[in-house]
């Protein structure tokens, strides 16, 4: 057990890093596109703030286009994007650039179902008080989806997670390319093994994450129960618990929230 | 002295689904709301209030007609002036729709972000809001935390928040119990005379009216059928409508003014419920 950390603790160690950090930058990259396609989707959809029904087909047929194709491909296709982007296409810099284009149209189909979940009285009401259709998406689609928002954001993360490992058979780094390269190509069980196992609490630690922070900051005694399918950690808090949980986060999320 | 708010031939038409002929929400409404009035548009579901209400802060838009508030045409103003001009027209509904993520403090500073304020001010001037509803002490509470007539009351100080000239109530107390109904009306009347704020209240409750309009306008099938002060039209009814309204189909009850009337001419309260239930 020992010489077996000695052996590959320091790479196992630079592979969780490098995981995350592909995982979080694509996540944060993915967002930067895919949120506000997704807030365009709602806005301009036919029942939308501001419907414009042409734009709206082409840019949901632009989304499922890139969404079919499967990630293996994409990582392939990118390549010379890759190059010219990060200038090398391996190792875990050169990974976020497939992996963002693969998650922003996923991201834009998880911030659009948020969003579509706001209630339309609320829309309505803003409209009555005069707000603009930019005022009305930065007021109330936003912050009202805020909590479905996160757990979509969890969801994308952990699917980018899943991508990332694929990433390894190009060369991408981190655990999934250990995995690859040690169980796989060499018959190293056990690092596979270790591998899998680290990937599966990263998962499990993203989620439960995403699950308390979601339910801390939603003030709606439910959840959008359309959006609470984690996997892990979704039952974390008992539900007596709950109302303590909201009242507590009250005073300090009323600076959060302030902004 | 002009109206504050008048609406000339007002119309309104739906497209149906399919090809066909558009469904008639509205037919040629006229009314005229004197400022300062509490003015009653009532009618069974379906009779078009809802669309009427939207209608008047272009909320829809009107199929023809026109919309004059305070004397200028809604149809001639651009969209920037509209959403300048909605703030001087507030409105309640019937879901209260409060934002369900900020608490009730920050509800009512919304209006005042939208047209332009924030910082302490809003937040003092909400704070005073809040207590001239009666609920100055529950400031941080979040909607989901209040019951509906507390939330019906947040929102109204929502809508008055950004000193608008009209109030307008779609169905404002369908939501809640009688008891709870009177204690929101009460307050309306008291914003009413205290502020001199216009209010439109719509609704298919008669005591609603009954307890809260100085005058209506009974709406039937997209056309008003009778206006009047209110005392008048529940002593004599003209139209067929107003009489089948004054009296409460799903409960059998009946407004006071109706029940005096009906036996004043000697008719069985009974026979009149079973003829128009």
């Amino acid at each position: 057990m020992h010489s077996f950390f000695s052996t590959y603790g320091s790479m196992l160690l630079a592979g969780i890093g490098e995981t995350l950090y592909m995982t979080l930058i694509s996540a944060l990259l993915a967002y930067l596109i895919g949120l506000p396609l997704g807030v365009l989707l709602v806005v301009t959809a036919p029942e939308g703030i501001r419907p414009l029904r042409s734009f709206n087909s082409v840019l949901g047929f632009i989304v499922n286009v890139l969404r079919s194709v499967p990630f293996l491909i994409l990582l392939i296709l990118v390549i010379p994007l890759t190059r010219l982007i990060v200038g090398t296409s391996l190792g875990p810099s050169a990974a976020i650039v497939p992996l963002t284009i693969a998650a922003a149209p996923f991201v834009a189909r998880l911030v659009e179902a948020s969003l579509a979940e706001v209630d339309s009285g609320v829309v309505e009401a803003a409209w009555s008080m005069g707000a603009s259709p930019f005022k009305i998406i930065m007021k109330v689609l936003l912050p009202e989806a805020r909590s479905a928002l996160l757990l979509g954001a969890t969801i994308a993360a952990i699917t980018i997670l899943g991508y990332s490992a694929m990433a390894g058979i190009v060369g991408g780094g981190g655990l999934g390319d250990i995995a690859i390269r040690y169980g796989y190509y060499r018959y190293e069980t056990n690092v596979m093994v270790v591998s899998v196992v680290l990937l599966v609490v990263i998962v499990m630690v993203l989620q439960a994450l995403g699950n308390r922070w979601a339910r801390l900051i939603d003030k709606k005694a439910s959840a959008p129960a359309g959006m609470a399918f984690g996997l892990f950690g979704s039952g974390l808090p008992l539900r007596s618990k709950h109302s303590e949980e909201t009242n507590k986060g009250d005073e300090h999320n009323e600076n959060d929230t302030d902004d | 002295m002009a109206p504050i708010l008048r609406t000339e031939k007002l119309s309104k038409s739906f497209p149906t689904p399919r090809r066909g002929e558009d469904v008639r929400a509205l037919c040629d409404i006229d009314l005229d709301i004197e400022e300062g009035e509490i003015f009653g548009v009532i009618g069974k579901s379906g009779a078009g209030k809802s669309t009427l209400v939207r209608c008047i802060n272009f909320l829809e838009r009107p199929t023809t007609g026109e919309v004059i508030f305070d004397g200028v045409r809604l149809s001639s103003l651009s969209k920037k002036e509209l959403y300048h001009t909605r703030q001087s027209i507030g409105m309640i509904f019937q879901q209260f729709n409060l934002l369900a993520q900020r608490s009730a403090l920050r509800n009512i500073c919304f209006p005042l972000e939208i047209a332009g304020a924030d910082g302490h001010k809003t937040r003092e001037r909400a704070q005073e809001l809040l207590e001239l509803v009666g609920m100055g002490d529950k400031a941080t509470s979040y909607p989901t935390q209040l019951s509906g007539g507390q939330r019906q009351r947040v929102a109204i100080a929502r809508a008055i928040a950004a000193n608008p000239r009209i109030l307008l109530c779609d169905e404002a107390t369908s939501a809640l119990d009688p008891e709870t109904t009177r204690g929101v009306l009460a307050l309306l009347k008291d914003i009413n005379a205290r502020y001199g704020i216009t209010i439109i209240v719509i609704t298919h409750e008669m005591p609603v009216i009954e307890q809260i309009a100085t005058r209506l306008a009974v709406l039937d099938e997209g056309r008003i059928v009778e206006t009047g002060r209110t005392s008048e039209v529940f002593a004599a009814p003209k139209s067929e409508a107003a009489r089948r309204l004054l009296i409460h189909p799903e409960d059998g009850l009946i407004a006071a003014a109706a029940r005096h009337y009906f036996e004043d001419k000697g008719v069985a309260l009974e026979e009149v419920i079973r003829d128009y239930a």
